[in-house]
């Protein structure tokens, strides 16, 4: 602990300027955080004991120049990670979640790349308590941010993650050529870009409507309902498919590295049809699936 | 005799190249000297930045500026950054690699800002020790620029032009002049920029910096939001005159016009290399209202990391 006058190191002056400048509370309540206090002991009325003061600023008013660009440099970032959140929240309420979480997650990395990765994990721990007349394990208004915010993540995270931009895919024709009988035994390598999501609101029906709205306009907040989305990105921008249990059922047991009719087996399971109209569905999908790029190639066992 | 440049290429007029402009460079091949980019947006991408920035290599000089180096802080060097740098200058052949006289975070935080050192003994053995490691490292080129600052130390002993003198002398590393930086934090600390700048080594300096910024009369913010302003101008034409003429880069990171007024920009630079050129250019320096103020709005920040935001269908 340094007292007042000492030799300061350059340790302690640097732990002690961080305290100050990312308090919450600004300069003043910075100076005086406890943190700050056991680093260099001093009131806010002799803060030019460390910092000195300019012909037109005081050394608090100096401080506040980083204090307030530490958490407006920061807001803004967030706030350009999930625009469609901050356009659900509106900007104040978004400005409050991301200040507290800028608080419990401060960034510790090199990119501001990360700097939203753990939003969504910081309003599920802060979600409220479900109300006394909701029942237990209730989908509620706050799921709904949850949910939006993974998805906006995701998006990110497929934009300039790994990608297959350049490099060979499975075709239609390699796959029509591949022996029929060995189908249910191969495996399909998906892109490494595929995401699927499970959401409980229909958050990628939300996101397009949110970005359509105009000026002024607000989209409306949907109510729950299960919604299953596959991200990948072709060509470098990211694409959206909106998808059936069954579909997410199929896709999620070949991203798992389970063998095609497993895979099958576990959308029959789900999708009530019966096996000639699943025969016809499924012939669809991969036709889809195949013509988007979902997968690199096929494999046998 | 030292080489001017340390002997290193003076690349000519540079832009930093960024997200908003991809699209433009990479259809029309524009006629720029050389692109410096932001390394930390890049060293990590799988997407389109790395696949855009690899193109403009193949074409363009490039040099790395990074913002997260961190090396005043008195936390350990990230080796894993720094090999993810090392990659990065191979793939792109940066001519060489730069970062700021600055530290980011202390206790494994990074603030994204670029944080004052106090000016002293030991700030200088700290800094200089890890400038050597680094350049042991890298083995590549490395340069360290003058940040904007917005306060000063009172344990500082040194001033510091005297600080970065020292500094690349002992460490034997580069600098990257960034002449706005001079004239703002001369603003904002009462120094004399001319000073400043003549108090340099300047065969030590291997780039200049231009940028824009926000004046709010009492204090001025490092925006790079805006067109380079007279005095900034008047400095550079100093700065020229001082080291011979060296790779000089604009850089624009908020309120990003089209490439070509940013390339527009740069060039202007042309008319402060000769002395009976034409005068300053009419970019007389606009002074804002401080936040709070009546007419005041609200306060621009500075951006160090600019971000490239996804594409999404």
């Amino acid at each position: 602990m340094s007292e007042r006058g000492a030799p300061r190191s350059l340790d302690v002056v640097q732990r002690w300027f961080q305290a100050v400048v990312t308090h919450p509370e600004g300069v003043e309540g910075g100076v005086e955080s406890e943190e700050a206090q056991r680093l260099i002991r001093l009131n806010r009325s002799e803060l030019e004991a460390v910092i000195g003061r300019s012909r037109n600023l005081t050394a608090a008013e100096r401080m506040g120049i980083y204090a307030n660009a530490y958490y407006a440099r920061l807001l803004e970032c967030l706030a350009s990670f999930f625009p469609i959140l901050q356009k659900a929240l509106g900007e104040e309420v978004f400005e409050g979640f991301a200040f507290e979480y800028l608080q419990h997650y401060p960034s510790k990395s090199y990119t501001l790349d990360r700097l939203g990765e753990s939003f969504a994990r910081f309003l599920a721990e802060t979600r409220p308590e479900p109300e006394q007349e909701e029942e237990p394990g209730a989908v509620g208004w706050p799921d709904f941010l949850i949910d939006l915010t993974l998805f906006e993540w995701n998006l990110n995270q497929v934009f300039d993650g790994p990608g297959v931009e350049g490099k060979p895919l499975l075709t239609a024709e390699l796959l029509q050529s591949f022996p029929a009988e060995r189908f249910a035994e191969a495996r399909l390598v998906p892109v490494p870009c595929l995401r699927l999501l499970a959401f409980r609101f229909p958050i990628n029906a939300y996101y397009t409507a949110a970005r359509h709205a105009g000026e002024g306009e607000e989209a409306p907040i949907p109510d729950p309902t299960p919604e299953y989305v596959a991200l990948t990105r072709r060509d470098f921008v990211v694409r959206r498919f909106p998808l059936t249990p069954a579909q997410h059922a199929l896709l999620e047991k070949i991203l798992a590295g389970a063998p095609v009719g497993e895979a099958i087996a576990a959308a029959a399971e789900i999708s009530g049809l019966d096996d000639e109209a699943l025969g016809a569905e499924l012939q669809a999908w991969f036709r889809l699936w195949v013509a988007e790029g979902f997968f690199q190639s096929i494999t046998s066992p | 005799m030292r080489l001017p440049r340390l002997g290193y290429d003076n690349l000519g007029l540079g832009v930093g190249l960024r997200s908003t402009h991809f699209d433009y460079i990479l259809k029309n091949q524009p006629e720029v000297d050389w692109f410096e980019v932001i390394s930390e947006n890049f060293i990590d991408s799988q997407g389109r930045p790395r696949y855009v920035l690899q193109q403009i290599a193949e074409r363009y000089p490039v040099v790395m500026h990074g913002v997260s180096l961190s090396i005043g802080s008195t936390d350990p060097l990230d080796f894993e950054y720094l090999g993810k740098l090392k990659r990065l200058a191979r793939e792109t052949n940066a001519q060489w690699i730069s970062d700021h006289l600055c530290w980011t975070g202390i206790l494994g935080r990074n603030t994204h800002d670029l944080l004052p050192v106090p000016f002293t003994e030991a700030t200088l053995r700290h800094v200089v020790e890890r400038v050597r490691t680094l350049q042991d490292f890298l083995e590549r080129p490395f340069v360290l620029e003058n940040p904007s600052s917005y306060i000063t130390f009172q344990d500082s002993t040194m001033d510091e032009w005297e600080f970065i003198t020292r500094m690349a002398e002992e460490a034997d590393c580069g600098l990257l002049l960034d002449v706005n930086n001079v004239y703002v934090s001369s603003f904002n600390h009462d120094m004399d920029p001319d000073q400043f700048i003549r108090s340099l080594p300047h065969e030590r300096i291997v780039q200049f910096h231009l940028a824009g910024h926000a004046n709010y009369t009492k204090y001025i913010i490092d925006t790079h939001d805006n067109h380079v302003v007279d005095p900034v101008w008047e400095l550079y034409r100093t700065a020229h005159q001082l080291t011979g003429g060296v790779s000089t880069l604009l850089e624009w990171d908020a309120n990003i016009p089209p490439f070509p007024v940013v390339h527009a920009e740069v060039l202007k630079a042309k008319r402060f290399m000769g002395e009976h050129l034409e005068p300053a250019a009419a970019d007389p320096e606009p002074v804002l209202a401080a936040s709070g103020e009546e007419g005041g709005h609200h306060e621009a920040v500075f951006h160090p990391l600019h971000q490239i935001l996804a594409e999404v269908e």
